[in-house]
Formats: C-alpha cells, sequence, structure tokens
C-alpha cells in the first residue's frame, strides 16, 4: 500500500493508471468495442469504395430524421455528463438528469424503429435494395442495428442506474462507468453519422 | 455551494452546445454544392473535433493521468487507422479495375 502512483507507472503496479480498477477496465472495453465498430465502418469503406452504383444517401435517408435522432442522444449525453457531476452532492437530482438520459435513449431508438420500418417497407433488405448496391442495405443494418442494440443495452443501464441512484445503492463510480458506456454510444453515433450519413 | 455545483455544470452545456452547432454546421454544408474532396475533407475533421469534445470532456479523459490518454487514443484511432489505411488501398485498386470493365 506504500507504493505510490508515479513509482508504480508502467510497472505492473496496483494503480498503474492512476485510476480505479472499473475505470481502467471500461476503457479497456470501451477500446475494444470501438475497434468493432472500427472494423464495421471499414468494411463499409471497403465495400462502398468499390461499388460503383452506391445511393445517395439523401435520396435514400430523411436527414430530418436523422438530425432530430442525433440532437437526442447528444442531450442524452449531456444529461448523463451533468447526472455524473452532481451525483455525490446531489443523488436525487442525478437520478433526474439519468432518467431524463434514459428518455433521449427511448426517443433515439423509437426514431430509429420509425425509420427502420420506413425503409423495410420501401423495399430495403440487408441482401437487396432498390437504391443501388446491395451491400448498402447490408452494412446499414448492421452498422445502425449494432448501434442500435448499443443504445438499447445503455438505457437498461440507466435505468437500473437511475434507480439505485435515488435508493442510494450504488456508488457514484458506477454512475460514472454507466456514464462512460453511454457517451461511448454516443461518440459512435458521431462517426456512423458522419462517415454513412452525411458523405 | 450551488453557485460552484452550477458553475461545474456549465461546462457540458457549453460542450452540448458546440457540439449542437456543428452537427448545424455539418447538415448546412451538406446542403451546399461543395467539391468532393473539400466536403469529405471538412466532415472528418468537424467528426474528429465532436469526438475529441465527447471523450475528453463528456468522459472526463482530459482530466484522467497521460498514460490512461495515450493508451486509448493510440488504441483507438491507431489500430483504427492501421485497419483502414490497410484495406483502403485494396478496394481503390478494384474500384479502378471495375471503372475500367465500365468504360469498356
Amino acid at each position: 500500500m506504500t507504493t505510490t502512483y508515479a513509482e508504480s507507472r508502467w510497472m505492473g503496479g496496483a494503480c498503474p493508471f492512476e485510476a480505479g480498477w472499473k475505470k481502467v477496465m471500461m476503457w479497456v472495453f470501451i477500446i475494444g468495442d470501438a475497434l468493432l465498430f472500427a472494423g464495421f465502418l471499414t468494411g463499409y469503406g471497403y465495400g462502398r469504395t468499390m461499388s460503383a452504383d452506391w445511393p445517395q444517401a439523401g435520396e435514400v435517408f430523411n436527414l430530418g430524421l436523422i438530425g432530430l435522432m442525433t440532437f437526442v442522444l447528444i442531450s442524452s449525453s449531456a444529461t448523463m455528463a451533468a447526472a455524473v457531476a452532481t451525483v455525490s452532492s446531489d443523488r436525487a437530482k442525478a437520478a433526474r438528469f439519468v432518467w431524463m438520459t434514459v428518455v433521449g435513449g427511448l426517443v433515439f431508438l423509437g426514431l430509429q424503429a420509425y425509420e427502420w420500418s420506413h425503409l423495410i417497407g420501401a423495399g430495403g433488405r440487408p441482401w437487396e435494395n432498390p437504391w443501388g448496391a446491395a451491400l448498402f442495405g447490408s452494412y446499414f443494418f448492421l452498422i445502425t442495428g449494432f448501434h442500435g442494440t448499443h443504445v438499447l443495452i445503455g438505457v437498461l443501464i440507466n435505468v437500473a442506474t437511475a434507480i439505485r441512484t435515488r435508493k442510494g445503492v450504488t456508488s457514484a463510480e458506477n454512475v460514472e462507468m454507466a456514464g462512460l458506456y453511454w457517451h461511448f454510444v454516443d461518440l459512435v453515433w458521431v462517426f456512423i453519422f458522419t462517415l454513412f450519413y452525411l458523405i | 455551494m450551488s453557485d460552484s455545483k452550477a458553475a461545474s455544470l456549465g461546462i457540458y452545456w457549453r460542450t452540448w452546445a458546440v457540439l449542437l452547432v456543428l452537427t448545424t454546421i455539418m447538415f448546412f454544408l451538406d446542403t451546399l454544392d461543395m467539391p468532393r474532396g473539400l466536403f469529405v475533407g471538412v466532415m472528418l475533421v468537424a467528426m474528429m473535433t465532436k469526438a475529441t469534445l465527447i471523450g475528453g470532456i463528456f468522459m472526463h479523459l482530459a482530466k484522467e493521468s497521460m498514460d490512461l490518454i495515450v493508451t486509448v487514443v493510440v488504441c483507438v484511432m491507431g489500430f483504427g487507422l492501421l485497419l483502414f489505411g490497410l484495406t483502403v488501398v485494396d478496394a481503390a485498386r478494384i474500384h479502378d479495375m471495375l471503372q475500367g470493365i465500365f468504360v469498356r
């Protein structure tokens, strides 16, 4: 216990990153999960570069809807950051911020379900679509589906976090870990939004 | 007490506002008829700026130790770019090959 942070740096000491094990493990998970999405997006870039008839995003997607989804997700990330910042001083307030984040996540999922049902109704499938290269549908459903699943899991984590924060049975550190996951989901959307919908 | 608490939340609301402004600018640029290369370049810069704000401020990475910052940034950006860099060359080759077929 006498080992100081500075001495243990990179030497396998008790605390090489000067952060708790939960935070370090959360970042290790985020690195891995980020590289999973990097793999998907690289695959998408590969498929798109070699396809001659990749559809125009503006002709397929309702960009106003995508803008609303982006607004909702960024806002929910801000309320989660506020929850993490207030949890040590005011648990009831922090729980309210987490509930606001949950609402944001649910609205995002609802809008995505609407987008999916609209595109499926228009003939979009993972193996074919009426707009151009078949790979377009494959990557669209794979990437937005994986991201949507992350959002759904985040909503469940946040519901548990909100209830446990209100009851006072979870630590401030755990709220911060839930926050890290939620911000990561928002971070991935920034990349999907730019690379898939705009470029 | 409540003043310092309000001040500590201010950074998050300001970050939120900057993220929304950047997103709005991206949407606006999308409606313009910009040269393709310039458009993609500006979008990538805006994307990385947003990612840095979310990672640095919302996820507090800017306040972590340099060891953790370097580990996260090098692993995600380094391996991500390596993955992309190694495949894009082949994708471009196939693209040119297909172009040749269509021109014929």
